[in-house]
């Protein structure tokens, strides 16, 4: 790019910024790149320093520093200290215009919900926490987070996912609160694929799973399919094992929804056995064989997702 | 509007969840089917497999006879209504129903016109002006479906749309979808895990549990002929009654031994067990709430048919009476009139209805005879 180029540029993004319309008459040959950075580190102070927006992005991702917080959020008229709930919603393809236009209608220019873009397919809701006479802050939060994927399901006929935070009280735990609905995001996503809403503290064993370093779940894995750990199991196992449990391990109901003769499911759980050594009609190896096949999953899919 | 075809229909997710197995179904224009069951049954993603909003794992599913596996959407010709909805809170009703339509760059005359027909079809003729806030929960269900209206889809889908309102408005709201239905003659599909809506509004109704279709039919069908245990106990409310019976055979006729009680199978239900080798077997006997009765007329006119009891529990509904009384360690439940004269700890006497009793197989809890 040209020098001139870049500095028109820079003196672009700060116009938009702030509104001020600079224009540089001259400057020395070569000095272009420090010029534009130069420019372009004004109009981040100025976002910072005056867009609510760009300040709780920064807030998101830890980029300030917790002595500043409260005296920025009451410059920019937000209440440092109230009960909020942060939603992240996570969209199939990019956010494009009529998801941003539907999530806007949800959420009108209120002073007290603020829309945070993240990326292109991310974007963080950050609502105070409202509750209703007879209705508990678990079930509100849940109720919002459902009336979101409805809506864009509805509306803009698109697919999302949609997790939240526990709540918290001051715009210091913003930060660990983005952390938390990532994270019921990810883990949500991997154990819990049916379900499109996921709140932080309902991931279940897949929160200790998603914790535990890869050789840890690999001698895990060991101990139950010794070398041969299989990659992901075979679709008539995983279908057996995963009515056999909906079932409460009940053989009679699990033949009956298999459409199976309850010789065939024992001879099927019986395979299991010889090859993990788990009796599934037993507990205990019923347990140990379901986290197993969570902590399968989570390999296959942080392999598939590393060679993406 | 659209029919709709679906073909061995599965869903597995990838952590080995079978939400639904081998669906089968073919929806002709106009109609308006309900999938019901319980909660987990399997019938929410299925509906989202016809919106597009779930990947299809197997199967084909056609509308109009073009198969829309892979067709996103928004490209499907359809409108939804879920449970959630929720109204744009700054807008008017009108804004609320032209929204989609002005995201979509339609022309603003076309808007109007879509919006006021859709107006019309609900009687928000005279509230196109109002917020949200100054609407009633009927009133903002209305808007809701009027969103999906002024799409002019194909197909509408709803999932539990009246689940969040009252047992009062839910009544009323019920007969509008009915009327909208017949206004439109649009084809629906219509989700709810409540048995009563399924059997008020749709022409036919889908049972479903643990993913799999239990029975397809209309709802007159499903309540007097269920195909097994599941249905049979799914649909009516009181749920029908289930009781131990052996099967005896005594001269030419055939007996349901009940401990102490006898009763006589009539002839469209002997035939059945005789055939499929029931005899001298326990089956289930199923019985509806109203067809036990406590009348003399009955009972003097059925002597093969009778059993005994004390009542444990009388419930008065206005229009109905609940009697609850044991019968050989089994609770059952009569629906009797409320003239009735019995009440909590008398002794009892009923006659069963033997043309309308259900005989179920003990294992595979499959219809024997109906």
């Amino acid at each position: 790019m040209a020098e001139e180029e870049v500095i028109q540029k820079a003196l672009a993004d700060l116009r938009q910024a702030t509104g001020l319309d600079l224009a540089l008459k001259s400057s020395p040959a070569g000095e272009a790149a420090s010029v534009a950075d130069g420019l372009r580190r004004l109009a981040l102070a100025y976002r910072e320093k005056y867009n609510k927006i760009h300040f709780l992005q920064s807030l998101l991702t830890g980029r300030v520093p917790s002595y500043h917080v409260q005296d920025r959020a009451r410059r920019l008229h937000i209440d440092p200290e109230e009960a909020r709930v942060l939603y992240l919603m996570e969209t199939g393809s990019s956010l494009d215009e009529l998801l941003l236009e539907v999530l806007k209608g949800l959420f009108p220019a209120r002073s007290d919900t603020y829309l945070i873009p993240v990326s292109a397919n991310l974007e963080a809701v950050l609502c105070p926490l409202r509750t209703k006479s007879g209705v508990s802050p678990e079930e509100s939060c849940f109720s919002l987070a459902r009336t979101i994927v409805d809506t864009m399901n509805t509306e803009a006929f698109t697919r999302v996912r949609v997790s939240y935070s526990r709540s918290f009280h001051s715009l210091l735990d913003l930060s660990s609160a983005f952390q938390e609905a990532s994270l019921a995001l990810k883990v949500g996503g991997l154990f819990f694929s049916e379900q499109t809403v996921f709140p932080y503290n309902r991931l279940g064993i897949g929160r200790l799973i998603y914790r535990l370093p890869g050789d840890l779940c690999e001698n895990f894995l060991r101990e139950i399919f010794g070398d041969e750990i299989p990659e992901a199991l075979d679709a008539e196992t995983a279908v057996t094992a995963a009515q056999f449990f909906q079932n409460n391990l009940n053989i009679a109901e699990t033949a009956r929804q298999l459409h199976v003769h309850r010789n065939t499911l024992i001879y099927r759980l019986e395979q299991i056995q010889h090859r993990t050594g788990l009796d599934l009609r037993n507990f205990e190896d019923a347990a140990t064989f379901k986290i197993a096949s969570m902590v399968i999953n989570y390999l296959a899919t942080e392999r598939n997702s590393a060679h993406e | 509007m659209a029919s709709l075809s679906l073909e061995h229909i599965e869903k597995k997710y990838p952590n080995g969840f079978h939400a639904v197995k081998d669906f089968n179904l073919e929806i002709a224009d106009k109609e308006f089917i309900i999938f019901v069951g319980p909660s987990g049954c399997g019938k929410s993603t299925t509906l989202r497999m016809v919106a597009g909003l779930e990947d299809i794992t197997s199967g084909t599913l056609k509308i109009d006879g073009k198969v829309v596996n892979d067709v996103e959407p928004k490209d499907r010709d359809i409108a939804m209504v879920f449970q959630n909805y929720a109204l744009y809170p700054h807008m008017t009703v009108y804004d609320n129903m032209a929204f989609a339509l002005k995201l979509r760059k339609v022309p603003k005359d076309e808007i109007d016109k879509k919006v006021r027909e859709a107006a019309r079809i609900l009687d928000l003729d005279k509230l196109l002006d109002r917020k949200p806030k100054a609407l009633s929960g009927g009133q903002r269900q209305r808007v809701a479906m009027g969103r999906a209206i002024v799409r002019n889809p194909k197909v509408f889908l709803m999932d539990e749309p009246l689940s969040n309102l009252d047992a009062k408005l839910r009544v009323q709201m019920r007969i509008e979808i009915s009327k909208i239905h017949k206004n439109l003659g649009a084809t629906i599909i219509y989700v709810t895990h409540d048995q009563t809506e399924a059997m008020t509004l749709g022409t036919r109704i889908v049972v479903m549990k643990d993913g799999v279709v239990q029975q397809v039919d209309t709802p007159q069908n499903l309540y007097n002929k269920p195909c097994n245990l599941f249905v049979a106990g799914f649909i009516g409310s009181p749920q029908m009654n289930f009781i131990d019976a052996k099967v005896e055979a005594a001269g030419g006729d055939l007996l349901l031994k009940i401990g102490e009680y006898t009763l006589k199978v009539p002839p469209a239900k002997k035939a059945a067990l005789e055939n499929g080798g029931y005899v001298g077997k326990t089956v289930i006997l199923g019985i509806r709430p109203e067809d036990l009765h406590d009348e003399e007329v009955y009972i003097n006119n059925a002597p093969d048919a009778v059993i005994h009891s004390t009542i444990k529990v009388y419930e008065l509904l206005g229009a109905e009476v609940f009697l609850y009384f044991d019968v050989n360690g089994t609770q059952l439940t009569a629906r009797v009139n409320p003239r009735t004269t019995l009440r909590t700890g008398d002794k009892a006497v009923f006659a069963l209805d033997m043309e309308k009793i259900h005989l179920f197989d003990k294992e595979t809890e499959l219809t024997i005879a109906n």
